[in-house]
């Protein structure tokens, strides 16, 4: 029974991590209608300037939040107007597919070139300690990481629906041209959306360094949860992100527990498959 | 000439979820006329012409050709039943040539050429017809919006089709254009082709065809030769203004 | 008559300019004697196959999957352990392993044609990984560490040979049939149903295609590909393992089609002409020095002719006053018109 509720709880604290970059997948695809496949990547980055805040500047990587995020934030803003912007004229999707790959393979190559292959970990003091809470143990850092996120999580939901920005995004992903119309600026907000986005990924690598390796190839399987995430939560809702993430986390820790660990990513795709084809299905049947 | 008709719509309803886009419209088309259906926005004719085409299935109701139920048929399957249909907005295959455009449809429908050279020769048959010919290696998507809507013409002719559903063909034309995309139907209808069309332009509906069917709010209003639906109060009402204004025909 | 001249010149001057490209690549083994430029030929052959695979689904067809490498890998698989375990010769194996990715890849992919766009790209990487996923686990599969093919004598019978020459050769007929096959295919009435969904696929069922057929069709061909390169690639290396079907090897089978021009046929040929040994000399002059920087800058090439060039190489080279060049003065291609004139003709017995 303590297995399973561990396993409950791990997989609720793992999936947290999954909404989160499910929630900056969203947000890019939602109004951009783009799916951003160097996401992980993006996480990746994030680790990596964490560390070197951590290494070279002795920043608590809690601390360093806010600085991630606002790099991370930079870094989108800039590739969306230098690349993707443009890009978004051809109207290929096969084009903008391809070039949020090729920003993967920079990315991650950036990174081996930059820092090696060397596996990286980030130990702060508190890093070992864990909190027991009746049946089952939880690290610490993985506690503040989860409350983290659902203090991010509702910022995001808050400023979306209230703000007048969040409003503006909102009218955007639903009627680009529509939007244009009414004088909002959409090129703005494309690039706003597309650096909050990445910033979101940024924010969940800078969480994540506290109990995970750092390495080039560390956000790839983060970046594809993601766009499970996504698919599964609802296109354009971040509820449905948060909700699908954690769904997700548990799918894999109760697999993991109950058939077979190695087996559990394989579980995992199958099960992303049949919801996304029994969904179109349903779709198309109610035509 | 007053045989069975070529098209028969019985009772066709449409509703999304909540909202019925269509309701108990019925209509015959008769074999080698031209016929025109009207009505506002929103009065359910792309929904109704949709249905017709296949695109989606009514919630009620059935369709009937040369007396047969097609009422389930797949989108894909009319042009072998030797029916085609344009879009109201326009959908050149865009990277391709006109002539590629037109060849492609040469290939399919019940009557697909076998041969790259037959396609070829057919397309070329049909680009002459819609006067199109000497644009044939224009790549589609920089034409202009009076060639692409003959193109579709172009396209649906390709499949040698008995029936020809035109969806809005002449939205966006200026006069002279929409005259000659009046003498095109004409044309294709005197080659032997059966219409239906749906149309904003009260010129070509007056001119064009024998009987108009008016919607209104997803349902039928009203029924007959342009003269007798232009001159229904109802129709004036509803469609053309108050009785006051709206003196046409 | 004088178009018939006209277009008889131009083929004649077309023929021998690909008799002399072929002559080329045919002297190669015979004057360059590094078995590792051989090596990268081989490559290039393999993976440009490979890139058409994917092509005749991703850039004709317009629906753009990204697990070809597993399909590439599970061809390998049936093949090598056909061999291994029962003998059987590898050519014949060849087919069989064909025929088995074909029907795999068309079931698995049946149920998921009705999604569009991104939805499809992240079906298809789910389907590589899950079969990724399952070989790993699998011993029959030899799970992680692989499985091998003999060594032994050189031998054609085998498709065994010490040197690589004979799989430079034949590696190029490959590659050269398989493009002979995809030109066919895209003049043809497949082609033209194919390059009509892509365009749009309400389009194309309004003219009499039934999208969900071509599709089928257009992965089937895909995977029957990817399943001949598989096999190929594990009489070369005489080797398979579950690394060869990671993500990121699926992502290098479709450079080479969007930089060389996706719409085309010829498209992942040229890429990967191009991209293919670039990337090789990369790694190999710098990846040692400073591992990455190889992959890295052949990103920054895709991601520059994404960018500025997203017709890719024949995108531009078409519209191009090079191309003109060339039609005009070396090749004495006549105009359009009389192409088509000579084309109507043709079997009406002349004038």
């Amino acid at each position: 029974m303590e297995v399973f509720l561990q396993a409950l709880v791990n997989g609720i604290l793992l999936g947290g991590f999954y909404s989160l970059m499910g929630m900056g997948q969203n947000i890019i695809f939602g109004v951009m209608n783009i799916v951003n496949f160097c996401h992980g990547e993006m996480l990746m980055v994030g680790m990596y300037i964490t560390y070197v805040l951590y290494t070279y500047f002795g920043v608590d990587p809690y601390v360093a939040l806010p600085i991630v995020a606002v790099l991370m934030f930079g870094l989108g803003a800039l590739i969306q107007s230098t690349l993707i912007t443009p890009s978004l004229k051809t109207k290929s999707f096969t084009n903008l597919l391809f070039l949020t790959v090729g920003l993967g393979l920079l990315l991650t190559n950036g990174a081996l070139v930059i820092f090696g292959s060397t596996y990286y970990k980030i130990i702060t003091p508190y890093a070992q300690t864990y909190i027991p809470l009746g049946p089952v143990t939880i690290a610490l850092p993985r506690l503040i990481s989860f409350l983290i996120l659902i203090v991010v999580a509702i910022a995001l939901f808050a400023f979306l629906k209230y703000s007048t920005t969040g409003k503006q995004i909102r009218a955007v992903s639903q009627n680009p041209i529509g939007a244009e119309v009414v004088g909002i600026n959409v090129k703005k907000i494309y690039i706003l959306t597309y650096g909050l986005g990445v910033a979101l990924a940024g924010i969940a690598g800078s969480l994540l360094t506290q109990f995970y390796t750092i390495y080039p190839t560390a956000g790839a399987s983060f970046g594809f949860r993601a766009l499970i995430v996504v698919v599964v939560g609802g296109l354009g809702s971040i509820p449905g992100a948060f909700f699908a993430g954690i769904f997700l986390g548990l799918l894999e820790q109760m697999s993991a527990l109950f058939i077979s660990p190695s087996y559990s990513d394989m579980i995992v795709f199958v099960t992303f498959i049949i919801i996304l084809v029994v969904r179109q299905v349903m779709i198309l049947r109610r035509r | 000439m007053a045989e069975k008709p070529i098209i028969e719509v019985q009772g066709l309803t449409k509703r999304f979820k909540g909202l019925t886009a269509v309701h108990d419209v019925s209509f015959s088309v008769e074999k080698g006329s031209i016929t025109g259906m009207i009505g506002p926005n929103g009065a359910g004719k792309s929904t109704t012409f949709n249905m017709i085409c296949g695109y989606y299935p009514p919630t009620e109701g059935k369709i009937f050709y040369n007396g047969e139920d097609i009422t389930n048929k797949k989108a894909y399957e009319y042009t072998n039943m030797k029916i085609a249909r344009t879009f109201q907005i326009m959908k050149p295959l865009k990277n391709l040539s006109v002539l590629d455009n037109v060849t492609a449809a040469a290939y399919f429908g019940h009557a697909g050429a076998k041969s790259e050279k037959e396609a070829k020769e057919r397309a070329m048959e049909v680009l002459h017809f819609t006067g199109l010919y000497e644009k044939r290696h224009v790549i589609s998507k920089d034409m202009g919006t009076p060639d692409q809507k003959r193109l579709e013409m172009a396209r649906a002719l390709a499949t040698k089709p008995e029936v020809l559903f035109l969806d809005e063909n002449m939205a966006g034309l200026n006069p002279a254009e929409t005259e000659e995309a009046i003498q095109l139907i004409r044309k294709i209808n005197e080659s032997g082709v059966t219409i239906l069309l749906i149309e904003h332009i009260m010129k070509a509906v007056v001119s064009l065809c024998e009987k108009v069917i008016v919607l209104h709010h997803g349902e039928k209003i009203a029924e007959g030769t342009p003269e007798q639906v232009m001159n229904d109060p109802y129709v004036m009402e509803v469609y053309l203004g108050t009785k006051k204004e709206g003196a046409s025909a | 008559m004088d178009t018939r001249k006209a277009v008889k010149t131009y083929h004649r001057n077309l023929a021998i300019v690909l008799a002399v490209i072929v002559a080329i690549f045919a002297a190669i083994p015979l004057v360059v004697d590094k078995p590792y430029i051989i090596n990268i030929f081989v490559l290039t052959f393999y993976m440009s196959t490979l890139s058409m695979a994917w092509n005749i689904l991703g850039g004709i067809t317009g629906q753009n999957s990204l697990g070809l490498a597993a399909y590439m890998g599970l061809g390998a698989y049936v093949c090598c352990l056909v061999v291994t375990k029962t003998g059987m010769n590898p050519w014949v194996a060849a087919v069989l392993d064909m025929l088995v990715v074909g029907v795999v890849a068309g079931v698995i992919f049946f149920p998921s044609l009705i999604l569009r766009g991104p939805y499809f790209t992240l079906v298809s990487i789910a389907f590589a990984e899950s079969i990724r996923q399952f070989i790993i686990n699998s011993e029959f599969f030899g799970r992680a560490s692989g499985v091998g093919l003999p060594f032994g004598k050189d031998s054609f019978a085998q498709f065994r040979f010490t040197s690589k020459v004979p799989y430079y050769y034949i590696g190029f007929i490959m590659m050269v049939g398989v493009y002979l096959i995809m030109k066919k295919i895209g003049r043809s009435k497949l082609g033209f149903a194919l390059r009509t969904i892509r365009e749009d696929e309400d389009a194309a069922a309004a003219i009499g295609i039934n999208p969900t057929k071509y599709k089928v069709i257009a992965v089937v061909i895909s995977a029957i590909i990817a399943g001949l390169v598989g096999f190929f690639y594990v009489s070369y290396i005489r080797y398979i393992d579950p690394d060869v079907m990671i993500q990121s090897k699926s992502t290098e089978i479709v450079l080479p089609a969007v930089v060389g021009g996706a719409a085309y046929i010829e498209g992942p040929l040229i890429g990967g002409l191009i991209m293919i040994p670039l990337s090789e000399l990369l790694r190999a002059n710098f990846a040692a020095v400073l591992p990455g920087i190889n992959m890295l800058m052949y990103a920054v090439v895709l991601i520059v002719v994404i960018r500025f060039r997203p017709s890719g190489i024949l995108g531009w080279y078409m519209n191009s006053k090079f191309k003109a060049f060339i039609d005009e003065k070396i090749l004495k291609k006549p105009s359009l018109d009389v192409l088509e004139e000579y084309e109507l003709m043709a079997d009406k017995g002349g004038k």
